[in-house]
């Protein structure tokens, strides 16, 4: 009787430490955990773009976790997206003006939104809503503006061609865009060596709506950023007559070579500074040349 | 039966094998309701495979879960992402090892005892002997065996995953450093109740515990009544449980993922 109560005892014990490991692991490892922490209030706030944002992601002030996200919906009629945060009661006293912006943890990680102070007397509370948002960085968005190169603008309405010759083309390939004052107007046709020349013949079909670019403009090879591709942009000059079809641009700048490239990039800072300063334009004139003769 | 599935190829005898298995299973769930008034020999058939084993699942879930974490580091130290050792450890183990290792050491453990008992049973005229005392040796030895690993198994899993989460933590955290909190918070971030804990743990680990215990008894309720053909049957309980695991693992997860 006594060995039939010991095992009686232990199968038991057996069992109760199963379940004792099956809800720790349920409650305490899991999303569980996380929620029914005490009570909770919900403020609501409008994104323009949530990105991979999901129900139950952290809300985190200061990388401390606050709270989470309760839902996700659209905006009656708009192009926005409704998520309502249940915040921690704990957390009472974040300011009405604070900003909520869709972080992204790490590279790789689950997007959360962050909540920055403002400088409000008034806190949140129940109902409230953050007035203040920034939309989840989109990584094609991103990487398109530090690269830039873009497509080509489709070309409806037909378009002329004008050529130029280059000392020196770099990467820039057909198809490449053709840019002015940024906005894509057209795409380069074809890059070849004439027959007798040593430099390349560029040949650019731009869009026949894009017709008041004067005639003495300057057509650069560009980089967009640091490994991007590489576009021809238009800088216009101060001609009154127009370019036509069939037009040469005398003005060429050469491909930037990389070397150049990267030590403007760590001297101005920003690349987008070059298409717009015309000093930074003149300077970066004279290094190409320099710099194709060396090679 | 035995001389008739001795005939013909290893397809044929397989596939005898499968439906006899199975035909098993039916008469088997017909005993269950019965060999209820036999609770106490469920308890200590419970006691047996499921306490008894608790030694080998906790000392191998700690390994296992020290070994993971111990190579995840190393491989997500490449990306910058060491923050995600004990995400990954946890949803390793939930999802894949814990009830396949388990089950795996369960029939290593427990159904090789099952099918040596029931099939020295046999061999010695002891189930010949109960049905002549009118005692069903189905409802009365085989059937709380089965029972007993259906339950054990989800329990052990259980405990296998807690032991594994727990020996990624000593060596994640107390070892190679990583902060405690993040270990926790990026765990309690991702891992779901349902499609982990659910899913992974109690699931898998059940549809094991009937896999498993099934072949066991079998194999020693139809083993061939020599000392032979008992040692071929606790071969065979292994091999083909393993397998089943293994199989039925692949196919569980197309079904739930």
């Amino acid at each position: 009787m006594t060995q039939r109560k010991s095992y009686a005892v232990g199968t038991g014990l057996f069992i109760v430490l199963g379940f004792a490991a099956l809800a720790y692991l349920a409650t305490q490892t899991t999303s569980v955990a996380n929620s029914g922490q005490g009570d909770s209030y919900t403020v609501e706030s409008h994104f323009a773009n949530i990105g991979q944002l999901k129900a139950r992601a952290p809300v985190k002030v200061a990388g401390v976790r606050v709270g989470s996200v309760q839902s996700i919906s659209l905006v009656p009629g708009k192009e926005e997206a409704k998520v309502v945060l249940s915040i921690d009661k704990r957390y009472a006293d974040i300011p009405d003006d604070s900003v909520a912006t869709i972080f992204t943890s790490g590279l790789l990680g689950d997007q959360y939104v962050g909540l920055q102070f403002g400088h409000s007397k008034k806190a949140l509370a129940e109902g409230g809503a953050i007035g203040f948002t920034r939309p989840a960085q989109q990584l094609e968005e991103m990487l398109s503006r530090f690269f830039g190169g873009g497509s080509a603008a489709d070309r409806l309405g037909g378009t002329y061609n004008v050529t130029g010759h280059f000392t020196n083309v770099g990467a820039l390939v057909p198809g490449a865009a053709v840019k002015l004052s940024g906005v894509p107007i057209g795409s380069v046709q074809s890059v070849v060596i004439q027959p007798g020349h040593l430099d390349a013949f560029v040949t650019l079909a731009i869009d026949k709506r894009y017709n008041q670019i004067p005639d003495d403009s300057a057509a650069a090879v560009f980089t967009s950023g640091l490994i991007g591709s590489q576009y021809v942009a238009i800088q216009p000059g101060g001609s009154p007559d127009m370019l036509k079809d069939g037009d040469e641009m005398v003005l060429t700048q050469s491909a930037l070579q990389l070397e150049d490239l990267i030590g403007k990039f760590l001297v101005s800072g920003s690349p987008g500074d070059k298409k717009t300063d015309p000093n930074t334009d003149a300077g970066n004139g004279a290094k190409p040349e320099s710099s194709a003769g060396k090679h | 039966m035995s001389t008739r599935m001795e005939r013909g190829g290893v397809v044929t005898q397989s596939l005898a094998q499968i439906g006899a298995c199975g035909l098993f299973l039916l008469t088997l769930l017909a005993a269950v309701p019965k060999s209820m008034r036999h609770g106490r020999e469920t308890l200590r058939q419970l006691w047996f495979v499921g306490a008894m084993s608790l030694t080998i699942i906790m000392t191998c879930g700690l390994f296992v879960g020290m070994v993971l974490g111990l190579q995840l580091y190393d491989v997500l130290s490449i990306f910058g992402g060491t923050s995600a050792t004990g995400t990954v450890v946890a949803i390793a183990i939930y999802r894949e090892l814990g009830p396949v290792v388990t089950a795996l050491l369960f029939a290593g453990r427990a159904g090789t005892s099952m099918t040596a008992e029931i099939g020295l049973m046999r061999a010695t005229d002891q189930l010949d002997a109960m049905e002549m005392m009118a005692v069903d040796p189905l409802a009365y030895v085989v059937a709380p065996r089965f029972l007993a690993g259906v339950i054990a198994l989800p329990l052990l899993t259980a405990v296998f995953c807690a032991m594994g989460v727990f020996g990624g933590h000593l060596v994640g955290v107390s070892w190679l450093g990583i902060d405690n909190g993040t270990f926790w918070s990026n765990m309690t971030a991702t891992v779901d109740v349902w499609k982990d804990i659910v899913n992974g743990v109690v699931l898998k680990s059940f549809a094991f515990g009937i896999v498993v215990s099934l072949i066991a008894v079998f194999q020693g309720y139809t083993t061939p009544p020599t000392s032979e053909g008992v040692a071929y049957a606790t071969t065979r309980t292994v091999v083909a449980s393993s397998i089943a695991i293994l199989a039925l693992d692949f196919v569980l997860t197309s079904f739930l993922i």
